[in-house]
């Protein structure tokens, strides 16, 4: 149901980000219990007022085959919503200062703090850089104008649609939009490449199979399709001007043609069509007459009908269920860590969501809110399902299915975020802050406009964490390399290997970012007046938590037990323990 | 062990087989007591016989595409030939090309499998295929022969890698893909340039005691981590590091120079003869799988020219190799499988070069579980066609498989799904068997 | 060096006549003009000897094309009597024709693999060919029917890649994939020495016009010189740039491809490629280094003006005063005609197909080069008959 966008809440007060009437009924609803919820939920049920997030939680308990984990502590909280939504766990007085409030509204207060922040727009750059590029080489665009593209769209909360058609309609005439190239042009214009791609990673179809044949194992997929949506590139190539400068041209002329390879038949033609959509009509000009500008050496010709251009609305509009279907599952699957459609680029009849309802209602809320990614993820975090922990007190979660979301799922860390997370965990990060920012300080007339007002101010931390992020991003080359898949590819699952280890163990990196130094994290704790307050140093910047009696019992005896020379070594095989830790590894 | 992991997850359903074919067999490694986790995959008749000895795969691979006329199958005097000439060898009316004279002496022990016709001209598809018996597609991914060897021929609780790569230049690192569906644990590790993996030496700033403190509060944290949540992927994440210490330990065994120096001489003072004779000290140590590439083939430019210098470099290390194998006991326990991504075409090009060429050209085979001494299937008199027991990809994967005495007709249960271990729609070259 | 228009047409002694129709396959022949009446010559007293005629690049037109079968050629000389032309082929054979008349003779039955070389004798009797099986074979180069009067079976151990005979034509010299030079009675055939130093296949040879030395050129880039009367090497010309060592193909590739030396005696070009970023798929470029063939120092490089692709196989000082080279590789078959002066073409002229080797005919005007095509070609350096 394309509904409007709820401003009420289940006992009908507005809500506001951040502050009010909602936080309150969570917190109640904790305290009670996962059946209350549903009960309460159902109880006040006005399907059309109630928060998406309320209807998610229903629509997902509807389906429990047994009774649901408790939420998750403020820990495994805070930890969680960290990574997810600004791709780094937090920092030590970050997750002290969330895990001690007593503020009952807390968890949505850091939703709201977090959506808010720049790092939120880098996380997202990062997870849908990834998404559309695989890693591929930097061949025509450069990698930081294109990241700096995402990072700033996201910032601003451009619409996902918009977004979208930006990437799909970018020539290179407008050069504000120069890099939104990168989709096309760094997979060198390769009509196969782009088609394949665009079917996966826009409509959750990968037609590959469907080039030469219909496809052999999934009914839905069909030749047609695959060639309708090549046909919005036929005509279209990388030109390059006299200035070396490159963009897309698009010919007047050139059709598109297909046989299968299995059926003895004539060849069949097809005009741009996306799946099963329309059949076009495709305008008709007297020879001589088709081009705005015609080609000529040197020259961009420009037709006055283009295929390309008609991709991005088309796939963006409101009859294309499945432009929205498969970009919710992703953000869902991101977030909870298994697509209701799994695997997410394999929407078909045979192979249907996990909950059907749930993913029309994310797709049509989405649109009606005008594909605001914030929002959405607000929502999606604000669900008890989401928060809830990822242990359960009486059934063995492997024996859970993993889409009755029971429990939360665990979710590996992507090389980026275990990269970040490492570089936050041992205190370099926080070193590169504060170096950017005395930068910044000393920079007398730069600091004078960046804090002489609110606007500025806000640019003003954008910026920083800009430098912060192009000095430091670098660092990540190792766990890229070790994590990462292979580029061109889409991410792989969880991958663990034994060089992994090694590059713990024996490896130069971690062990020189562990190494103490200035505030690091082996250096502050080496400060600390005692055994304690060590380990708790320690447990609560690496696994965002506190130690419980027995481990701290064991950490302190073990710190104790060594002559006093040896406390740094022995703190450093404490923090380096808990990196190399399966918990640390894991988003649970 | 009870196993308490998801019922359907990958890992989980290929390590419970696992458990099942141990039940009651020691796990002492290296010990020729077989702890081997084949169960339902061996044939009832190599099972005795694996009792006994461990298999293991050697292969060798030339990247780009060795030219078959230069090599297997040569054509002298035909309008494809090109100028080398074919000399005899130690088989009675088999000839090969005369840039591989050591090797011919060797014929003997080596089967030349002339009908292979693959169909595909492509690098990458082509390497996928003789790795996998599978043709490409998109939506499965098979694991490479490297891994199912790895995966089915490995000791129970070996603490080498199983399926190692040594490849000329090149960093180390692993393929993660090469495994597929089997899991990061049989993807191959790659020796780059012969070099030990990255990362094998402790430091010296971290102390053994250091070590072992940090190691056990590491496994300390992670016992207390499972006690809430235990999965595949913690198990496997945790079991690397195991790995890793065990791989330390047994370091040397990647260290070439160990080996007398009067061998290497033997092999030639060149990177694939290092690479050979590392592959030799590998396989007497227990590697399951060892692929040896030699580069690069993808003579399209002056193919003569390079062939010469190339199979220079392979005649010398190969025959070495095979002698060798043969001569230390192991000739009748390893698979010796010689290949490329495809052959290259009879017809020369004006820059005489060869182009890639799927369609009729060889691969050799040698070792255990074959017969040896022989050429199966035969092409045209210009090359241009296989005219005799043409053989492809599928084919060849099933062979191999039976050879080591696996039932290449089994599969793998993953996620629910059962993925056969090698393409049901074909065979094995049942006589090529021995 | 240019000659007085009113000589051009007195032609040198060994010009082939020119045929007054044109003959089965043979397109273009030299045209009447050239072959003025001997009205200056025919009852003159021995005089001083006609000025030789001027090569003009400019005027480059393809004068004939000659064509026996499908075979791919890779090797082509001219008869020092300027009758014929041989050619080597990939079936095996040596093409002869005769270039009055074009009649295609072939010799076979004594190779079993591509003749890369062919050289003569002082008297252009004896024809001699080597091998890629390593045979050098002695021909009667002017019968019928040539047919084979001596072999010599692993002159090389591997192929013969190149032969010449020196000034005299008495001594022929041999180099090939076994490091070797190899020096050889032209008469009888005997060896007389062997040249020990070359680290790499040696690719090309060339003797010295007037001071009994000899030059090889090897993969590796160097160019050796040997004193044929010590058999000793005396210096070595650094033309490095022309090989590579590719890491990431594993191979060397290059080398000297081509090699001549100047009929003064003054200069030594190697010709090759360079700039080799993958060899395997043929990119890379050609390149000529000019050095002083007593000092060794280097006098030029010369690149051709586009940056085609290629590998310089032929190389001809020419008396008019320039270089001529045969380029063939990815960018087509080109001559190219370079002054020392300068380091790009003055002139460049497309062949059809890809050049593999390259000879200059007596009459100095005539450069044959044999195709990937089967073809024959001669290429004229005067201007075409209207």
């Amino acid at each position: 149901m394309i509904g409007r966008h709820p401003h009420k809440n289940v006992l009908g007060l507005r809500w506001q980000p951040a502050f009010g009437g909602r936080a309150a009924v969570l917190s109640a609803l904790r305290l009670a219990g996962t059946f209350c919820l549903i009960a309460t939920l159902a109880a006040t049920a006005s399907a059309n007022t109630e928060a998406l997030h309320a209807r998610i939680d229903q629509l997902v308990a509807a389906r429990m085959p047994t009774e649901a984990a408790p939420p998750a502590t403020d820990s495994e909280f805070v930890r969680r919503i960290y990574l997810d939504l600004t791709g780094c766990i937090p920092s030590t007085a970050e997750a002290r200062a969330f895990i001690d409030s007593a503020d009952s509204g807390k968890r949505t207060a850091l939703i709201d703090r977090l959506l808010a922040s720049p790092q939120y727009a880098r996380r997202m750059q990062v997870f849908f850089d990834l998404m559309w590029m695989e890693r591929r080489p930097e061949t025509n665009v450069p990698n930081a104008e294109w990241a700096e593209y995402l990072r700033a769209s996201f910032a601003a909360g451009k619409p996902y649609d918009q977004l979208v058609r930006e990437i799909l309609s970018a020539d290179g005439t407008d050069p504000a939009l120069r890099p939104a190239m990168k989709f096309y042009l760094d997979r060198g214009g390769d009509q196969n490449l782009v088609t394949r791609d665009i079917g996966r990673l826009f409509l959750g179809r990968d037609l590959q199979c469907a080039q030469c044949h219909d496809h052999p194992l999934i009914d839905d997929y069909k030749q047609e399709h695959y060639y309708g949506l090549l046909a919005y590139f036929n005509r279209s190539s990388i030109f390059t001007d006299k200035a070396n400068q490159k963009f897309i041209a698009d010919k007047a002329d050139g059709e598109v043609t297909f046989k299968s390879v299995f059926l003895d038949e004539q060849p069949r033609s097809t005009p741009p069509r996306l799946p099963d959509g329309p059949m076009p009509e495709e305008p008709k000009f007297n020879a001589g007459e088709e081009y705005v500008v015609a080609p000529a050496d040197g020259v961009r010709p420009v037709p006055k009908y283009s295929r390309r251009s008609k991709l991005a609305p088309e796939l963006t509009s409101a009859e294309r269920r499945d432009f929205r279907r498969n970009v919710v599952n992703r953000l869902w699957a991101m977030m909870f860590g298994r697509g209701l459609v799994d695997p997410v680029d394999l929407h078909h009849s045979e192979n249907p969501p996990s909950h059907p309802e749930l993913l029309d209602l994310l797709a049509d809320e989405f649109a009606g809110a005008s594909f605001d990614v914030r929002w959405l993820l607000r929502e999606l975090a604000l669900t008890v399902t989401y928060q809830r922990a990822s242990d359960h007190p009486s059934i063995d979660p492997n024996q859970l299915p993993p889409q009755s979301y029971c429990v939360a799922l665990l979710k590996p860390l992507s090389p980026e975020q275990l990269g970040w997370s490492v570089l936050e965990a041992t205190g370099v990060s926080a070193s590169y802050r504060a170096g950017v920012q005395a930068e910044i300080d000393g920079d007398t007339k730069l600091a004078h406009i960046l804090a002489s007002d609110e606007a500025r101010q806000r640019r003003g931390i954008e910026f920083a964490e800009r430098r912060f992020f192009e000095r430091l991003a670098p660092s990540l080359g190792e766990f890229i390399n070790l994590f990462g898949g292979p580029p061109g590819s889409p991410a792989p699952g969880f991958q663990a290997t034994v060089h992994q280890a090694l590059f713990f163990d024996n490896g130069g990196t971690v062990r020189s970012w562990l190494a103490p130094s200035g505030s690091n994290l082996l250096a502050r704790a080496a400060a600390l007046p005692d055994s304690s307050a060590q380990v708790e140093e320690i447990y609560l910047t690496v696994l965002t938590r506190r130690p419980d009696i027995e481990e701290r019992t064991l950490a302190v005896d073990a710190l104790n037990a060594r002559p006093a020379a040896e406390r740094p070594a022995a703190l450093e095989e404490l923090a380096w323990a808990l990196v190399a830790s399966a918990e640390f590894r894991l988003n649970h | 062990m009870k196993c308490t992991y998801a019922c359907q997850t990958a890992e989980h359903l290929v390590a419970r087989r696992r458990f099942l074919g141990l039940a009651g067999a020691s796990a002492m490694a290296g010990a020729g007591v077989l702890a081997s986790p084949l169960g339902a995959f061996v044939r009832p008749a190599a099972a005795a016989e694996l009792q006994s000895k461990q298999k293991r795969i050697l292969m060798v691979y030339l990247a780009g595409g060795l030219s078959q006329l230069e090599s297997w199958d040569p054509k002298p005097g035909t309008d494809t030939g090109g100028p080398f000439r074919a000399i005899p060898t130690s088989v009675p009316g088999i000839h090969i090309s005369e840039l591989l004279p050591q090797t011919a002496r060797q014929m003997h022990r080596l089967t030349i499998v002339r009908g292979v016709n693959i169909n595909e001209n492509d690098h990458g598809r082509g390497s996928y295929i003789m790795h996998t018996g599978r043709v490409p597609d998109p939506s499965n991914e098979y694991p490479h022969l490297g891994s199912v060897a790895a995966r089915c021929l490995s000791v129970e609780n070996d603490p080498l890698p199983g399926y190692i790569h040594i490849t000329p230049g090149g960093g180390g690192g692993l393929s993660s893909s090469d495994a597929a569906f089997l899991g990061p644990r049989y993807a191959s590790v790659t020796l780059g340039g012969g070099q030990p993996p990255q990362n094998t030496v402790r430091p010296d700033a971290v102390t053994e005691a250091a070590d072992l403190s940090r190691q056990a509060m590491r496994r300390r944290v992670n016992d207390h981590f499972a006690r809430r949540r235990r999965t595949a992927e913690t198990e496997a994440y945790t079991q690397t590091y195991d790995q890793a210490a065990e791989l330390m330990k047994r370091r040397e065994l990647f260290d070439v120079t160990k080996e007398p120096a009067t061998d290497a001489e033997r092999y030639g003072s060149h990177d694939f003869g290092r690479h050979c004779l590392l592959a030799r000290r590998l396989l007497e140590n227990g590697v399951t799988f060892v692929k040896v590439s030699h580069s690069n083939y993808d003579t399209h430019n002056e193919n003569f020219d390079f062939h010469l210098e190339q199979l220079g470099e392979f005649d010398q290390a190969f025959s070495t190799l095979v002698a060798d194998l043969a001569d230390r006991g192991l000739w009748d326990s390893t698979l010796l499988v010689v290949n490329s991504e495809f052959g290259r075409t009879p017809g020369i090009n004006q820059y005489c070069g060869r182009d890639h060429w799927g369609t009729a050209w060889s691969v050799v085979l040698g070792g255990t579980g074959v017969k040896l001494g022989g050429a199966y299937g035969a092409t045209n008199h210009n090359g241009t066609e296989v005219k005799d027991r043409q053989v492809n990809g599928a084919q060849l994967f099933h062979t191999y498989l039976q050879a080591v005495g696996l039932d290449s007709t089994e599969t793998f249960d993953v996620s629910g799904r059962p993925l056969p271990m090698a393409d049901p729609a074909f065979g094995p070259i049942k006589e090529l068997l021995a | 060096m240019s000659e007085p228009a009113a000589t051009e047409a007195a032609a040198a002694p060994a010009v082939p006549p020119a045929p007054t129709e044109p003959a089965a396959s043979v397109e273009n022949t030299a045209p009447v003009e050239n072959t003025a009446p001997a009205e200056n010559t025919a009852a003159a007293e021995p005089a001083a000897p006609p000025p030789p005629p001027t090569a003009d690049p400019a005027q480059t037109y393809i004068a004939a094309d000659l064509v026996e079968g499908n075979s791919p050629l890779l090797s082509c000389k001219f008869d020092p009597s300027g009758r014929f032309v041989f050619a080597g082929a990939q079936d095996n054979s040596i093409r002869r024709w005769q270039l009055d008349g074009a009649k295609h003779t072939a010799l076979t039955g004594a190779h079993d693999s591509w003749v890369r070389s062919l050289a003569f004798d002082a008297t252009g009797e004896l024809l001699i060919s080597g091998g890629y099986d390593g045979r050098l074979v002695w021909w009667a180069a002017t019968d019928e029917q040539p047919t084979p009067l001596r072999i010599v079976d692993r002159a090389h151990d591997g192929w013969i890649r190149a032969i010449t005979t020196s000034p005299d034509g008495k001594t022929l010299a041999t180099v090939g994939n076994d490091n070797l030079v190899k020096l050889w009675s032209t008469l009888d055939g005997r060896l007389l020495q062997v040249l020990a130093g070359h680290t790499g296949r040696v690719y090309t040879v060339a003797f010295h016009p007037s001071t009994g030395t000899l030059f090889s050129g090897d993969i590796k880039g160097f160019v050796k010189r040997w004193d044929l009367a010590t058999a000793k090497e005396t210096a070595q010309f650094d033309a490095t740039p022309l090989w590579k060592y590719d890491g990431g193909q594993f191979v060397d590739f290059g080398g000297v491809r081509s090699l001549t030396v100047s009929g003064d005696g003054a200069l030594v070009a190697a010709g090759g490629t360079t700039d080799a970023s993958n060899p395997l798929g043929a990119v890379h470029k050609p390149i000529v280094i000019v050095f002083d063939a007593n000092t060794g120092e280097k006098q030029q490089t010369h690149r051709a003006k586009e940056g085609f692709d290629g590998s310089i196989w032929g190389l001809r000082f020419h008396p008019a005063g320039f270089l001529l080279a045969a380029s063939g590789g990815g960018g087509g078959g080109k001559l190219l005609f370079f002054h020392t002066a300068e380091p790009n073409e003055f002139f460049k002229f497309d062949l059809p197909a890809l050049a593999r080797d390259m000879d200059l005919h007596p009459n100095l005007l005539d450069v044959a080069v044999p195709m990937h095509d089967a073809h024959l070609r001669i290429a004229r350096m005067a201007a075409k008959p209207a």
